[in-house]
């Protein structure tokens, strides 16, 4: 035994009488203690005891639906620590956030790491939800993953506008505005709905109120949710997607054709691929730790540069909101500046029209795209059709949020950003 | 169940039964969620009036277009006539800019001439004309909630 000094120490913990009551399996010396130890521990067990050697390969999820998950952990924990000292109030909330940026010790690293998790987020579930598509991992057994995927999507979204409108400066207080307006430009229900975003008719206390506890209570209490059946699924749909599946070549068996006289055991019952059924054990690796430190590592990766970020470039925060005067140009977040492009040109489609055509799309796909082969593949040959369809609306998303972001000056006309913007005429 | 009659399979005894727990839970489900819904909606709001008293007429030059801030309204006179023009764009309800001949609006671009009438950009109605009387103090009234014509003004 060479192990190491912080090792020897461990174990002789585990030993104890304290030890052996918390941690029901020690560090796993065997491969039978390397699968007791990934069913015995609570956060182990969420996962499997063995894996397939294609789920880990790097080169094909890119982790990044690991990156969104770790992201959102952050933005929980940093989120939870600013709930410490933020007030929802419109007299208060800019102040607070004044608070934070100096007077607070580390509040403005914490606000930082917060703010950049929120937009990785929002750029990580976008890769992540491009990197399902063009390795087509939606097909059977998946479908139902991928519409919670996309519901998942629209709530980080949810989550991040709500996220901005608390701070209270300008740019929160006129995409209040704009947002709430844009509700009452859908059909029927548009402006009974907008009236009950902003708990009355103008923006203020009530609207700030209601966007604090979505943003705080609601929409992440339904995410975590989300998230816990989405991670669910990836084991119950038979693990990460993969060429060789053995979903594709056993049939299922259904649970009426089975004779009802005798007694079945768990394993008879459970339906659906399992990652085991038709595997080969040398397709197989240990979870530990094969994943297990591979995650560990992916999350101390993601923390390291989420602190170089947080500590390199802060979070800024516009002038106290103005109900008079909105910047110029007032411009959403990067995220949103592809769809304030569409809006800019009609509110109902690119407000309602548009978003809503794409989230159907979305979710329909998996149903209607009834091509089985290619799963578990990057850029298939036999998809390219509907990888070029994709690609070409990924583009004109790109080229849009592009447009918005550098080539939109003051009262939103063409500015080229080589050019220096004319001098803004504004003239009460 | 117990007794099943042949032909429709459910015995009377448990269609009723079956029919009431299925109602009442609807029923029980249904005005939960009325009553969740209701209760976000506001009874009692605290904003300020839609009404609101401008200065005297005589404090506005002729020919003069003053924009009132808190008001986010254009205040008009021509010779012996008042009219007043929203700032809120009919788009989005970001503030409208006064320009040249016209009002731009800095959020999505739209932009309108002096009567309010839409140019260009994606406003999709002329900006609101609101009615302008005179108070007994001698001062000019403005109602928000009441939107005029825009041929519409009140003379001196």
């Amino acid at each position: 035994m060479n192990a190491s000094p912080l090792k020897q120490l461990w174990q002789k913990f585990q030993r104890t009488r304290i030890g052996r009551s918390i941690f029901r399996v020690g560090l796993p010396d065997s491969n039978l203690e390397r699968s007791q130890v990934m069913v015995s521990s609570f956060l182990l067990h969420l996962q499997p005891a063995k894996v397939n050697k294609h789920s880990l390969r790097a080169s094909y999820s890119f982790g990044l639906g690991l990156i969104t998950l770790y992201l959102f952990f952050i933005l929980i924990g940093t989120g939870v620590l600013l709930m410490f000292y933020y007030v929802p109030s419109t007299e208060r909330a800019y102040e607070s956030m004044k608070d934070l940026e100096f007077v607070v010790s580390a509040g403005q690293l914490i606000r930082n790491m917060h703010r950049w998790a929120a937009h990785l987020m929002v750029l990580f579930v976008v890769l992540h939800l491009c990197r399902v598509f063009y390795t087509a991992a939606y097909k059977p057994p998946r479908e139902f993953n991928w519409v919670l995927g996309v519901a998942l999507m629209l709530m980080t979204l949810g989550l991040s506008f709500t996220g901005y409108l608390l701070p209270w400066d300008q740019l929160a207080y006129w995409a209040i505005t704009v947002g709430t307006n844009i509700s009452g430009y859908a059909p029927i229900v548009g402006p009974k709905l907008k009236f009950l975003m902003l708990g009355g008719n103008v923006v203020g206390q009530p609207a700030l109120i209601r966007f604090y506890a979505l943003h705080v209570m609601v929409l992440p209490a339904v995410t975590i949710l989300m998230v816990a059946v989405h991670l669910w699924r990836v084991r119950k749909d038979g693990g990460l997607s993969r060429p060789d599946e053995p979903g594709n070549v056993v049939a299922q068996v259904e649970l009426s054709h089975l004779p009802t006289n005798k007694t079945y055991g768990l394993m008879e019952l459970a339906r659906g691929t399992t990652p085991q059924v038709g595997a080969n054990p040398e397709d197989e690796v240990f979870s530990w730790p094969h994943l297990v430190f591979r995650e560990m590592l992916l999350f101390m990766f993601v923390v390291a540069v989420l602190l170089v970020l947080a500590i390199g470039w802060n979070a800024p925060l516009e002038q106290f909101a103005n109900p008079i005067h909105p910047p110029n140009p007032a411009k959403a977040p990067w995220y949103f500046l592809g769809l304030q492009e569409l809006v800019a040109h009609s509110a109902f489609w690119g407000g309602v029209g548009v978003p809503t055509l794409l989230v159907v799309t979305l979710v329909l796909l998996p149903y209607v795209d009834r091509q089985r082969r290619g799963t578990g593949r990057w850029f298939a040959r036999e998809r390219v059709l509907a990888n070029t369809i994709f690609s070409i609306c990924l583009f004109v998303a790109i080229v849009l949020t592009i447009i918005g972001s550098f080539f939109r000056g003051p009262n939103w006309s063409w500015q080229e950003p080589w050019k220096k913007p004319p001098v803004a005429t504004e003239s009460h | 169940m117990n007794d099943p009659t042949p032909g429709n399979g459910v015995s009377r005894r448990a269609f009723f039964q079956l029919s009431l727990g299925w109602l009442a839970g609807l029923f029980a489900f249904g005005a939960s969620a009325v009553a969740a819904v209701r209760f976000l909606v506001p009874n009692v709001l605290f904003e300020p009036s839609e009404q609101f008293k401008a200065d005297k007429p005589e404090d506005y030059p002729d020919g003069s277009v003053t924009f009132l801030e808190d008001e986010r309204v254009f205040l008009i006179r021509k010779g012996n006539t008042f009219r007043c023009l929203s700032a809120v764009c009919t788009h989005l309800g970001c503030t409208v800019n006064r320009a040249e001949n016209g009002f731009h609006c800095p959020c999505h671009g739209s932009v309108f001439d002096d009567q309010g009438t839409v140019k260009g950009g994606p406003a999709p109605r002329a900006l609101t004309w609101f009615l302008v009387t005179l108070s007994k103090d001698g001062r000019l009234l403005i109602d928000k909630g009441q939107p005029t014509a825009p041929e519409q003004y009140f003379v001196l």
